[in-house]
């Protein structure tokens, strides 16, 4: 724990933050696309991240190739389990009483979770790639976080393109408006509901791959950014995708910035402290969102 | 049918308060941990099932009164039996702090918030080293009681059962149920929804954190691993929703077979032990929402009470 607190002890945490909230931002941004579209939380978003990242672990590890290149390979792979989930399971439950959609969900995590521990075993696993980091000034910034933030930018300004420009964008974003009027509009609802589910989940791996680059990874990580993602939402008001931005920009600074004061490990607590006093004092959002 | 079931609990009442004269410590401790998980299925059932709002963290309850009783026996030497009691209290404290804010909403808030309840107290337990010993956990005094224990395990699981009789059978838990159907509808009839579901929360917050502390009395060391483990909280689950939610006698035939399912067989093989719990869960959502008690009560036209 610190005692004098400097200027660029500020700076410093501060970058951190926007750092990490880059990729808050964009994984919490797939968890609102599902939402705002299906009214569904999907418990099983952070287990897609998860398997984002041992893709990008075993691309790593087995063909040795720049690990931001792995990209290329968790996006598609998770978009398609985000298809093949939609398709024979979530799609059931998507009018069903809310009780369903989440324990569905929450079946899915456990069983694929489980999976990857058979099958990659519980050990921590580390891409060891890219070590170090750029000293600008007193401020250091992690190779890796910066490049990893870059990525994430880029991925979600193309998204944020995808959803304003595109016949497919506009037509997620009615159909997260009213459903039924974009039904009558002449909108595929169930097809556009699948490529949501499927934009979501290659989000959520993209997650995955970049913060498999940064921190050590496990099959039980997912949960934690499930968590995080919801609380992201909640920030910026449920249905509102550009407060999904600020949000998660937000919760990076304010766990960043609680480490000043407090020590890392309790940064997870301070979330969740966050998320208990947004939903006590201003359960809207920070921007005011809808489907309360 | 209704004598008949009478006369069948009693009958077993008594054969169970007399099985530890004849049993050996094995088969005593198989039964009391199958009480256990009656109480903690017919718990998680008396909030999910009644309301249908999902706690993804109903061993947070566990383990806070697990961690309670644990410090009142060591360092305050306090008996185990009202250590428990207490460690209940503290379930229904931390129920409150989360219910309060969680419960006035609508949607997946209170789901979410119990997902991560149950990582930020084994956050904060491991933090707070001075009061909880840490990673290292607590170790209790070596006493032999595990009789004691069965009969208060046994009590337990009777008393949220019959909790859940009561309140199946009462307009609280009507108003609970319509809660569960129609949120909307029932706040027009009238109910005040936030303040019943806030109740339902806290009764079933409770008997975890009083099953918890006898579960560190019985183990006689606790570790924040331990007793916050995310597979009690989906174990609870499994077994409520397999033996059908919502129902008084769903929860314990879901603890029953499954219990004794895991410890003969599955228990060996713990991430496909999982991975079925996962299957099942996937399973009974789509296909047999109303669990196996709920499909026998449909078929025969049972009473909901039953």
């Amino acid at each position: 724990m610190s005692i004098f607190i400097t200027p660029a002890m500020v700076g410093q945490v501060v970058i951190s933050g926007l750092l990490a909230g880059a990729l808050y931002s964009m994984v919490a941004l797939g968890l609102a696309l599902i939402f705002g579209v299906m009214r569904v939380i999907n418990i099983a978003h952070g287990t897609i991240l998860m398997l984002g990242a041992y893709t990008t672990f075993w691309w790593f590890h087995l063909l040795g190739i720049n690990p931001y290149l792995s990209l290329l390979a968790s996006m598609p792979l998770m978009f398609l389990l985000g298809l093949l989930l939609q398709r024979t399971l979530v799609t059931r439950v998507v009018d069903a009483p809310e009780l369903s959609s989440l324990l569905l969900t929450f079946g899915i995590s456990i069983a694929l979770v489980n999976l990857a521990q058979l099958t990659f075993t519980s050990d921590l696993r580390s891409v060891e790639f890219l070590t170090g980091a750029f000293l600008v000034g007193p401020i250091a910034l992690s190779k890796s976080r910066l490049i990893s933030f870059g990525f994430a930018v880029t991925i979600t300004l193309l998204a944020f393109w995808f959803l304003q420009k595109t016949k497919l964008g506009k037509a997620i974003r009615a159909t997260s408006q009213n459903s039924e009027v974009a039904m009558i509009c002449g909108i595929n609802v169930p097809r556009i509901r699948l490529y949501a589910f499927g934009i979501a989940s290659a989000l959520a791996g993209a997650g995955g791959s970049l913060v498999a680059v940064i921190f050590a990874i496990q099959p039980e990580m997912g949960q934690v950014y499930t968590f995080k993602s919801f609380l992201v939402i909640v920030l910026g008001g449920a249905g509102n995708y550009p407060g999904a931005l600020l949000g998660g920009m937000l919760l990076g600074l304010v766990e960043q910035l609680s480490s000043l004061f407090l020590t890392t490990q309790l940064s997870e607590a301070v979330a969740y402290v966050l998320l208990v006093l947004v939903l006590l004092l201003r359960p809207t959002g920070l921007l005011g969102g809808r489907a309360r | 049918m209704r004598k008949a079931l009478l006369a069948a609990l009693v009958i077993g009442s008594i054969l169970l308060a007399l099985y530890p004269m004849v049993a050996t410590g094995y088969s005593i401790r198989f039964m009391l941990q199958l009480f256990m998980w009656v109480a903690l299925a017919q718990s998680w059932n008396l909030i999910s099932g009644l309301t249908g709002y999902v706690s993804f963290g109903h061993v947070a309850f566990f383990g806070t009164g697990a961690y309670t009783a644990a410090i009142l026996v060591t360092t305050h030497a306090w008996h185990w039996a009202p250590a428990s009691l207490t460690g209940g209290i503290a379930g229904v404290v931390l129920a409150l702090i989360i219910g309060y804010p969680c419960l006035r909403l609508k949607g997946p808030y209170f789901a979410i918030a119990m997902l991560g309840l149950n990582e930020v107290m084994r956050v904060l337990v491991s933090y707070f080293e001075g009061l909880t010993g840490g990673g290292l956990g607590i170790s209790l005094p070596i006493l032999y009681a595990s009789v004691q224990i069965y009969y208060a395990m046994a009590l337990a699981a009777i008393a949220v059962t019959v909790t859940a009789y009561l309140i199946i059978s009462s307009r609280f838990g009507l108003r609970l149920m319509t809660i569960r159907e129609d949120e909307i509808a029932a706040e027009a009839m009238g109910v005040d929804t936030a303040r019943y579901k806030l109740y339902a929360f806290l009764l079933s917050a409770f008997i975890p954190g009083v099953v918890g502390g006898l579960y560190a009395r019985d183990q006689g060391y606790i570790e924040p691993l331990s007793v916050f483990p995310l597979l009690t909280t989906v174990t609870m689950i499994v077994m409520a929703l397999f033996g059908g939610k919502g129902t008084v006698w769903g929860p314990v035939l879901g603890a029953v077979l499954l219990f004794s399912f895991q410890e003969l067989v599955w228990a060996r093989f713990l991430y496909l032990h999982q991975i079925l719990f996962g299957a099942i869960i996937v399973f009974v959502v789509l296909i047999m929402p109303r669990g196996i008690l709920g499909v026998i009560q449909q078929r025969y036209h049972l009473s909901r009470s039953l």
